[in-house]
């Protein structure tokens, strides 16, 4: 792998994606797996923090973090300065400087009808005067990118202030994403219906070859700024080490990244094992052969690969639809069938025999590393098939003759269960199976695709399900707003509507995060499960592997690649 | 059968049988699926393998002959129950108060949760949860040589009848059929079992036969239909619609039985088909549900564990199911002999 | 009838079959093939995002003129774009045809070649000890379902023994076909070997038995010759329309290897479309196959005549 002539050996990192990517337009972007690439192709305003703990927001392409007054409402960005677009022909070999006014367009198109973004939502019904751009380009048919609106308004060149409609503490988040990454007005337009497959951004790396589904190579991109790594390890002692490697080496390091797609998961684990791939993502189902609980095994230890593990900003929860007929309602029996139904659910043995012990209980709606997290929470529903079942006889939910139980007034009861058509949802039938039965309750299967899923879901037509949610950004309210009655028929796939829940959220709103916000927090967890809504189980952690030639790696909650600020040690990469 | 088959052609059968009677390779594949048709009554009758969804060995039980390989993730579980002191509601009220109240009066104390001791070795090893792996093959081989054979039949008995009335009615209806049998052999085989899929909807193993009936037909289709035309001029055909047969009786009296030999081979072969076919199905997410099991599904679950040295749920399943298609195979073979001695294959 | 008129009236007869095609293919998709909306939408998408969607989308339309549309993208050969990643239709089957093609083409000449060679020991051995043997093999061997063939294959060959990469591809043909594609190719020779071989020694022993093989002994040909020369030569009618035919069917077939292996080929494509109720790919993959499989059908048809005297076109 020399290059020609070249007296110092390239630096390639290989990686896997377990999912295709869909284009590299942020503005359409809504997975992970895309969202990694980007995240090396554009920049947004702002970032996290590499190495802090709890993640800390820190200045991106923003010269410094934005002055903040009004209440948290109006925000006022400047810009680094000579930071240029990726040379593309567009540009037609001039050099392109970021301005203010870049930033204006990519926050307008998120409103673009055209454009349909899955993100949108983060700056949706914020920024004074965007949302009725969107609203006159869907009566006139075009998106006037050329209006002036109160919420944004240049300063100079370099300086943008953004006027948002009420308070807002996570508008900063919503400037750290990948997708909120600039890109140039020119570009977009000059490649107008093809934009997924020309990323011209800021980033450290460019795309420089894309099979699509298939295979990604990124490679240094010419016009980066120059760019020193630098970041405050804390007192964490690995955070030190990888400092002591890594502090004062010019970003990027690693001159190429290869990015295959494989779906299946014994080709990924195979490929990292004879070292095809430098880093993986461990399958919870593959953790027995490389981990023995939260340590990496011997042998793989013996030959250098080492283990970085962290708990996912995520959580796994079961939801019961409150609007369906057989479930739902606020009655006694209900209420306490929904709760028993959680209640026989074996968190443990999910944790054991599924995730292979790569996960935690968590009952909090919030998981740890989010704030307004409270490990210590806990639950209502923890396992309890005696008291379950107790519940249900006091109830009058008697068993018939053919040992299931019926509902109180004698009609047969049954619980459907929706899941995807994946291997792993067949093991969490079978979790689920197994509660029911403890119950004596009858079990039903739902198979289907996973959009149809989501539509069921968003149509309350789902009766019970194991849903998962991971940080957007890590603030509580991303995991709150769950259950939040008006957004059923968006997110709230239980389908809850509750004028106390949802007054008690309201005010949560107007808080930053505070002591005086986790004591609403606690009250709003606990009413899901009094009433039966919801039971959150368990956080998944996240484990990755990577050779012993990868230098200054460390697992983040919240990026979703960290690529440009490795290394690779040549002289330990194994010549084929 | 034996209903439709008239006099004359039973001497096609006793030779038939004859001839299967000398052919050792046939008769011992005959033998073979014999036995694993007892299996599969036996299984139905529920006198083997009904308690195969039950946990008794620990998980990921090794078979008996290598009992030290334990799994570390093998523990029964074992869950504290019941509130270790109050948790605290945050000044809420709780709907079910007095209910709990009166429960836990009556039921003080905190309760553990055990389950059965467990097994740490099986005959054949044990499944992720434990479920004996040796149960589970017999239960499949249930599941999944009932879902070939009723799905074959199905295929088989909608191949037949459209072939019959094609080749023997012949004009639109031959053309109305031929453009039906045109369109599903050009549609892509995978797609075809998506869309049905789609359709269906319901979920379980009847989908799964619907599945494999409504793509399979169309080989007997085309074979069927080939005999009904050469046989509809045949003389006897022709004699017996001059002495006032009905074309029902002409089409299912008289030519079926002398199309017999070659619907049973189609049969047999779809039997072998289908449960292949079942594997993929299952692959991708079509299968039978989580509480039915079989090979196809075993396969599924065991794909992850090969790797993590789990290999026998792979193996027990797939030796299972490689034995079967082999002797079906060789069946269909000799009984393509047997009955159509003018063929040298 | 000549040639011409032969093909015209081929071609005239798979007009109402391609209709069929779409209008099956239309009903059940549209039907119940799910609506993408809702994951195009994002995880926080309100009922007027999910009503844009579907309107840019084209799926709020009424029925007949969604499939007014369909018919117009067939007779246009345009497809649009993907719902899920944008690229357009055409480019999608332009550049996933290459890589399942370096599969199946090798595959297919490999397997025909070794099916041939074996079914023509076996012919020529026919009642042996060897025929028997490799009769029971080749039934054996088929009888394993390439799911085990290829989770065992991959552990085995590619991993414990290292003599192949687990998985790849890159953009040049030859690094493909003498790194990538190898393993791929050897374990689905495994599943597709078998039934060839059995159904190629039918047709060579159909041809044994006919009168110019007698003629031919009693001219005191050498049994090889008559073998290898006259049978085969007769014998490769069926087995190259065979072939030919199932090269169509293939195509979609081979999503396993192509998933296992991460090979960007049309059937792992396909399946991915299914998974994300992409209904554009799913719509030209459905018609661009049925079209290959009726030509297909043609082209087999036609060499039948031109090769085998005693067929006349009809």
């Amino acid at each position: 792998m020399l290059g020609a002539g070249a007296a110092t050996p390239e630096k390639v990192l290989h990686l896997e994606l377990s999912a295709a990517e869909t284009g590299f337009d942020p503005v359409m972007t809504s997975d992970l797996n895309t969202a990694s690439i980007e995240q090396q192709l554009f920049e947004s305003l702002l970032t996290y923090d590499y190495l802090a703990r709890p993640v800390k927001l820190i200045p991106r392409l923003a010269a410094a973090m934005p002055t903040v007054t009004d209440q948290g409402r109006t925000w006022v960005f400047g810009l680094k300065r000579g930071v240029y677009f990726s040379p593309d022909p567009v540009f037609k070999g001039q050099k392109r400087e970021v301005t203010a006014q870049d930033v204006v367009y990519t926050l307008m198109r998120f409103m673009d009808p055209k454009n349909r973004s899955p993100y949108k939502f983060l700056v949706e019904g914020r920024i004074m005067g965007l949302d009725e751009l969107g609203e006159a380009a869907r009566s006139i048919g075009h998106f006037n990118y050329d209006a002036k609106i109160p919420g944004l308004e240049v300063l100079d060149r370099y300086t943008l202030k953004i006027r948002l409609k009420t308070t807002d503490y996570n508008f900063s988040h919503a400037m750290a994403q990948p997708m909120y990454g600039i890109v140039a007005r020119e570009v977009i337009e000059g490649y107008a219906g093809d934009t997924a497959s020309h990323p011209v951004g800021t980033g450290p790396y460019r795309l420089a070859r894309w099979t699509r589904s298939s295979l990604m190579v990124l490679e240094r991109n010419p016009n980066f700024r120059h760019e020193i790594w630098d970041f405050d390890p804390g007192s964490d002692p690995e955070s030190q080490r990888i400092v002591a490697q890594m502090r004062g080496k010019t970003i990027p390091q690693i001159d190429r990244v290869e990015i295959q797609v494989i779906e299946e998961s014994q080709s990924a684990w195979l490929s990292f094992g004879k070292g095809e791939l430098d880093m993986i993502g461990l399958a919870g189902q593959f953790a027995p052969i490389a981990l023995h609980g939260a340590r990496l095994k011997p042998a793989l230890a013996q030959r250098g690969i080492r283990l970085d593990r962290i708990s996912d900003p995520s959580i796994a929860y079961y939801f019961i639809n409150q609007q369906d007929p057989q479930l739902g309602g606020m009655s006694k029996e209900r209420i306490a069938l929904r709760r028993a139904i959680f209640m026989a659910q074996n968190d443990e043995e999910m944790i054991r025999v599924i995730h292979k012990g790569q996960a935690v209980r968590n009952a909090y709606p919030i998981p740890e590393g989010v704030a307004g997290a409270d490990p210590g929470y806990r639950s209502l529903l923890d396992f309890n098939p005696g008291e379950a079942n107790l519940l249900l006889d006091r109830m009058g939910y008697a068993k018939g003759a053919d040992g299931y139980r019926r509902q109180p007034d004698g009609s047969p009861l049954a619980v459907r269960y929706t899941s995807s058509l994946s291997s792993q949802d067949r093991e969490l039938d079978e979790m689920m199976k197994k509660a029911l039965d403890r119950l004596s309750i009858r079990f039903e299967s739902e198979k289907l695709k996973f959009p149809e899923i989501l539509k069921a879901e968003r149509q309350c037509r789902v009766q019970i399900r194991l849903s998962a949610w991971i940080a957007d950004y890590p603030d509580g309210d991303n995991f709150m707003q769950l259950w939040y009655g008006p957004h059923t028929h968006e997110n709230n796939g239980s389908c809850y509507q509750d004028p106390v829940w949802d007054r008690l959220y309201e005010k949560s709103l107007t808080m930053p995060d505070s002591p005086e916000r986790d004591a609403i927090y606690h009250q709003l967890a606990r009413l899901l499960e009094l009433n039966g809504v919801t039971k959150v189980s368990t956080t998944h952690i996240r484990n990755v592997l990577f050779q012993p030639w990868v230098i200054g790696f460390k697992a983040h909650p919240i990026l979703p690649s960290v690529w440009s600020l490795l290394d690779i040690d040549v002289n330990r990469v194994p010549q084929p | 059968m034996s209903a439709m088959t008239p006099e004359p052609s039973a001497g096609l059968w006793t030779l038939a049988w004859r001839r299967l009677q000398r052919d050792r390779v046939g008769m011992t594949a005959l033998i073979v699926v014999g036995c694993y048709l007892l299996v599969v009554l036996l299984a139905l009758m529920g006198w083997v393998a009904t308690d195969w969804t039950r946990e008794v060995g620990v998980n990921y039980a090794p078979p008996v002959f290598m009992a030290d390989d334990q799994d570390e993730t093998a523990q029964p579980s074992r869950v504290e129950q019941g509130p270790s002191g109050p948790i605290p509601l945050y000044g809420l009220q709780d709907p079910l108060a007095a209910e709990l109240a009166a429960i836990r009066a009556r039921h003080p104390g905190a309760q553990v949760f055990t389950e059965a001791p467990r097994r740490l070795s099986l005959p054949l090893g044990g499944d992720k949860w434990g479920h004996d792996v040796l149960t589970k093959v017999i239960k499949g081989s249930e599941t999944s040589i009932l879902v070939g054979l009723v799905a074959a039949v199905l295929a088989t008995l909608l191949g037949t009848v459209m072939g019959a009335v094609a080749g023997y009615f012949g004009r639109w209806m031959d053309d109305a059929l031929n453009w039906l049998y045109g369109v599903f052999t050009a549609i892509p085989y995978l797609l075809l079992v998506f869309a049905i899929a789609a359709v269906l909807q319901q979920k379980g193993v009847v989908t799964l036969v619907l599945i494999l009936g409504l793509t399979g037909w169309t080989g007997v289709f085309r074979l069927v239909r080939a005999e009904y035309l050469k046989h509809k001029t045949r003389e006897y055909v022709l004699a017996a619609g001059a002495m006032g047969a009905s074309h029902a009786r002409r089409m299912f009296i008289h030519i079926l039985p002398n199309t017999s030999h070659v619907i049973l081979v189609q049969l047999s072969q779809n039997v072998v088909g289908f449960i292949k076919s079942e594997v993929i199905l299952s692959f991708l997410g079509f299968g039978v549900p989580v509480d039915v099991v079989s090979w196809g599904s075993m396969l599924n679950e065991a794909q992850n564990e090969l790797i993590l040295g789990k290999w026998w749920q792979l193996a027990a399943a797939g030796v299972a199911m490689a034995i079967l298609v082999t002797a079906f195979s060789m069946l269909t073979d000799a009984l393509r002999d047997a009955l159509d001695p003018k063929l040298r294959y | 009838m000549n040639l011409a008129a032969f093909l015209f009236r081929r071609l005239w007869q798979m007009i109402p079959t391609m209709l069929g095609v779409v209008l099956l293919v239309f009903l059940l998709f549209n039907w119940v093939g799910g609506d993408p909306a809702y994951v195009l939408a994002g995880k926080m998408a309100n009922p007027d995002d999910i009503a844009n969607i579907r309107h840019q989308l084209g799926v709020d339309r009424p029925l007949w003129e969604q499939l007014l549309i369909f018919v117009r993208q067939i007779v246009t050969g345009d497809f649009g774009n993907s719902w899920a990643t944008r690229e357009p239709v055409s480019e999608i089957f332009r550049t996933r045809l290459g890589p399942s093609l370096v599969l199946l083409v090798p595959m297919l000449v490999l397997e025909t070649f070794v099916a041939i060679v074996v079914a023509l020991a076996v012919a020529a051995l026919r009642g042996s000890v060897l025929d028997r043997t490799l009769m029971v093999t080749s039934t054996v061997m088929m009888s394993i379902s390439l799911l085990i063939y290829i989770i065992v294959g991959q552990y085995v060959f590619a991993s414990l023994l290292g003599w192949f990469p687990v998985k790849g591809w890159s953009d040049h043909l030859w690094r493909n076909l003498t790194t990538y594609a190898v393993l791929p190719i050897l374990l689905g020779l495994m599943v597709s070997v078998a039934p060839s071989v059995r159904l190629y020694r039918t047709f060579i022993l159909d041809e044994v038995g006919q009168d110019y093989v007698r003629t031919a002994r009693a001219k005191g040909l050498s049994e090889r010759r008559i073998l290898l020369v006259h049978v085969l030569r007769n014998a490769a009618i069926p087995i190259v329309t065979n072939v030919l035919m199932g090269l169509p069917a293939l195509l979609t077939g081979a999503f396993l290897l192509e998933r296992f292996f991460a090979i960007p080929g049309i059937g792992r494509e396909i399946i991915m479309a299914v998974e994300r109720s992409d209904f554009p790919i799913i719509k030209a993959a459905t018609v661009y196959v049925a079209m290959a499989t009726l030509l297909a059908n043609l082209l087999g048809d036609l060499l039948y005549r031109a090769l085998d005297p005693r067929v006349h076109f009809e």
